[in-house]
């Protein structure tokens, strides 16, 4: 087989994969990430799932007893994470009554069995850590991961008070000349923040010309918390682990499969190619 | 066939095969169609792709039998019942990641093995029936892949079902009552979820083994083509094997049963990384979306079809609309579907193969490829990825950057088969080899 061919193979099947999506505001995700295999971080996540999300949310395909692959037995799990049910095969119910939560929050608030899977955990991550303060909201509460979303800061005790920084940068003809300037400042403002940012371009039409706004959001504290900055990055990290597992119980089982199979499949492959170079070894 | 089998019936030593060759034709079977058909010497990689296909159909069949076990074709579980197999059912995630994998496996192979067929010429005379079973066969899947992909009943499935049906109803007169006819309700719902049901599971799997085995029989009575398109039953006759084969002939048995074998287990190391690895391959074989459920009052900001889709997708959003009609886009997709069936009779060259083709098929047909995979990619994102000309660009129907790119492959993809008669013709072909070559 020629090395030609190969390539334009590859390309043909790699080509899609690599195609990027796009729109929407630049999100900058900041923040540690905890090891799936962590089991103390997924115990962890499961304490906090539990005392601050099943309230209002559901897992309703997550049976408790499935808690055992984190090293709990029936009685641990029993005791300390059961709130909303005695049943220990019964799946993750909500607390709260879902009419209720209608009238409270406008919408029943979404199941989180695969929520870290349609949403990413890396956004799931980015969206705990990015509450701020919002007069403007009826919770009192904006997101800058989910601007304008239904569910407030429930977190809040343990984080403190968060607020909104905006800085704008936009061309005034002479510390910051040019739209291209404005716009250059404000990237390198987003690189160099080390909390979650947002990266944003408004235009406005002023007097017949088009002004260019580029904002530059990020998150700062307003208050202290039960938790320093650290740990309650720390603590989000260990729920959105827990809650990765959730999303797909089996995700570990199937990486360490996958390495036996492909290392099964070797043998294989070397025995396949053997075996075809030996018949074929007569044909000129 | 090529060639008849030479052996009597009953002669063998085992008393078993000889009684079941009395009644059927095993022995003649198995000879007929692998150890005396004669498949030419020089097949390369590109050869690969066909029995793949038919392993990823095996695949397809086995893993979607066990599927329907625990699935749950109505509205109100279909969700609920697929979390279920990925949880609680024993290894039911693998199942179900080899048959989420399988679907676009089944299309990176076909699409290789068609790009074979265009490359080798191997849709010309005398194949042209076999290029049209393929052709029928292509389209089986898609409806197959399209109707599978309703059943997790996500978003995606939703809202991709939406606008696939929806284009139904951009057809003049009849249309919006056609579309209502397909759904079986005035909106996707339970009686779509299954009835879609029914043919992916059923219709559909029937419709391809059908066209499999014709596909098959009309390769084996023509013989197989090869990288340099000659044809090894007009060149000289006698090998090895038999003083009536093809010179250039080897028994697919064992030759290729060994080499496709070879095939089989790459394939499966990059099938088994993927299921194990990266199931959702960053959102083009599970699209994330689809694990929100179905929700009717909630549109998605942006429909994508799956991958495979996207080329004729892009071509559907490239047409614009006429009178206020997007029926001129439909149109226009159906023929970038269609009109494959009409190679044999677009292609008037000289030769068959691409390595004794000239330049100017070289060119056309690296236009080709370049304007399927652009549309392809443009086809998963929305019409604003490249961004928007400036305020000069008034005077266009739309700003998006893509929609033109698009447009301008819309019109690379068609030249290439309606200018196909001229280039082909035109070309300065290099002559052909009278015998295959190894390389």
């Amino acid at each position: 087989m020629k090395l030609r061919t190969l390539l334009a193979t590859l390309a043909l099947v790699i080509a899609p994969a690599v195609a990027l999506a796009s729109g929407g505001p630049e999100i900058k995700y900041v923040g540690v990430t905890a090891e799936r295999t962590d089991i103390a971080s997924l115990q962890r996540g499961a304490r906090l799932f539990v005392n601050y999300c099943v309230n209002c949310h559901s897992a309703q395909y997550m049976r408790y007893n499935r808690l055992k692959d984190l090293n709990l037995t029936e009685d641990q799990i029993k005791q300390n994470l059961m709130f909303t049910t005695d049943k220990i095969g019964e799946t993750m119910k909500a607390a709260i009554n879902p009419k209720d939560a209608k009238e409270w929050f406008g919408a029943v608030p979404p199941d989180l069995s695969v929520m870290a899977r349609s949403y990413t955990t890396e956004k799931l991550a980015g969206y705990l850590r990015s509450f701020y303060t919002d007069d403007n909201r009826e919770t009192g509460w904006n997101n800058l991961v989910s601007p304008n979303i239904g569910m407030p800061h429930v977190l809040n005790e343990l984080s403190g008070p968060q607020k909104l920084v905006e800085t704008v940068f936009t061309a005034d003809g002479k510390e910051i000349k040019t739209d291209h300037d404005a716009e250059a400042r404000a990237k390198a403002a987003f690189v160099a923040a080390n909390t979650m940012a947002a990266f944003e371009h408004h235009s406005e039409k002023k007097d017949g010309k088009t002004v260019n706004h580029y904002v530059v959001k990020t998150i700062a504290s307003a208050g202290p918390g039960a938790m320093t900055a650290q740990q309650y990055d720390a603590a989000v990290a260990d729920l959105v682990n827990f809650m990765d597992y959730v999303a797909e119980p089996h995700k570990a089982k199937r990486i360490q499969i996958g390495i036996i199979a492909l290392f099964l499949l070797g043998f294989l492959l070397a025995a396949a190619y053997a075996l075809k170079k030996d018949y074929w070894s007569d044909v000129h | 066939m090529a060639g008849t089998p030479s052996n009597h019936p009953s002669m063998f030593k085992n008393p078993v095969l000889n009684w079941v060759n009395d009644r059927f034709p095993l022995t003649a079977l198995i000879k007929t169609s692998a150890s005396e058909y004669y498949a030419p010497k020089n097949f390369n990689f590109w050869y690969y792709f066909g029995s793949l296909a038919l392993l990823v159909l095996v695949l397809q069949i086995v893993t979607g039998i066990f599927l329907t076990m625990n699935y749950k074709p109505d509205a109100a579980y279909a969700f609920g019942s697929v979390e279920y197999i990925m949880r609680d059912v024993d290894y039911g995630w693998l199942v179900r990641y080899m048959h989420s994998t399988g679907a676009s496996a089944f299309f990176v192979v076909v699409y290789l093995h068609m790009c074979r067929g265009l490359m080798y010429g191997s849709y010309r005379k005398p194949r042209e029936l076999t290029w049209i079973f393929g052709m029928l066969i292509y389209l089986a899947l898609m409806a197959e892949a399209f109707f599978g992909y309703l059943l997790p009943w996500g978003q995606m499935s939703f809202w991709g079902a939406q606008v696939i049906v929806n284009i139904f109803s951009a057809i003049p007169f009849i249309g919006p009552d056609l579309a209502v006819w397909i759904r079986g309700d005035y909106a996707i719902g339970d009686a779509t979820l299954n009835r879609f049901f029914a043919f992916h599971v059923i219709a559909l799997p029937l419709v391809l083994l059908g066209l499999v085995v014709a596909h098959l029989i009309a390769l084996h009575e023509t013989g197989s083509n090869n990288p340099d398109g000659v044809e090894i039953n007009e060149g000289p006759k006698g090998n090895r094997w038999s003083k009536d084969a093809p010179a250039d002939g080897i028994p697919f048995h064992p030759y290729y049963t060994v080499k496709d074998i070879l095939g089989v287990v790459v394939f499966l190391m990059i099938f088994t990384a993927v299921v194990f690895f990266m199931p959702e391959m960053g959102g083009y074989f599970l699209e994330y979306n689809n694990f929100i459920p179905a929700d009717p009052l909630k549109t998605p900001p942006h429909i994508a079809p799956v991958w495979y889709f996207t080329p004729y997708y892009s071509i559907l959003r490239a047409v614009p609309p006429l009178f206020g009609s997007q029926f001129p886009g439909v149109i226009a997709m159906g023929l970038s579907v269609m009109i494959f069936f009409a190679l044999p009779w677009l292609d008037k060259g000289a030769v068959k193969s691409i390595r004794y083709r000239g330049t100017l098929y070289k060119s056309y047909f690296a236009m080709f490829l370049v304007c399927f995979v652009v549309l392809g990619y443009l086809g998963v994102n929305s019409t604003d990825v490249w961004g928007q000309f400036g305020d000069w660009s008034s005077f266009l129907d739309t700003k998006d950057r893509a929609t033109w790119v698009a447009r301008v492959c819309t019109v690379g993809y068609f030249a290439f088969f309606f200018l196909m008669p001229w280039y082909t013709k035109a070309d300065k072909t290099k002559p052909e080899p009278a015998r295959v070559t190894m390389h």
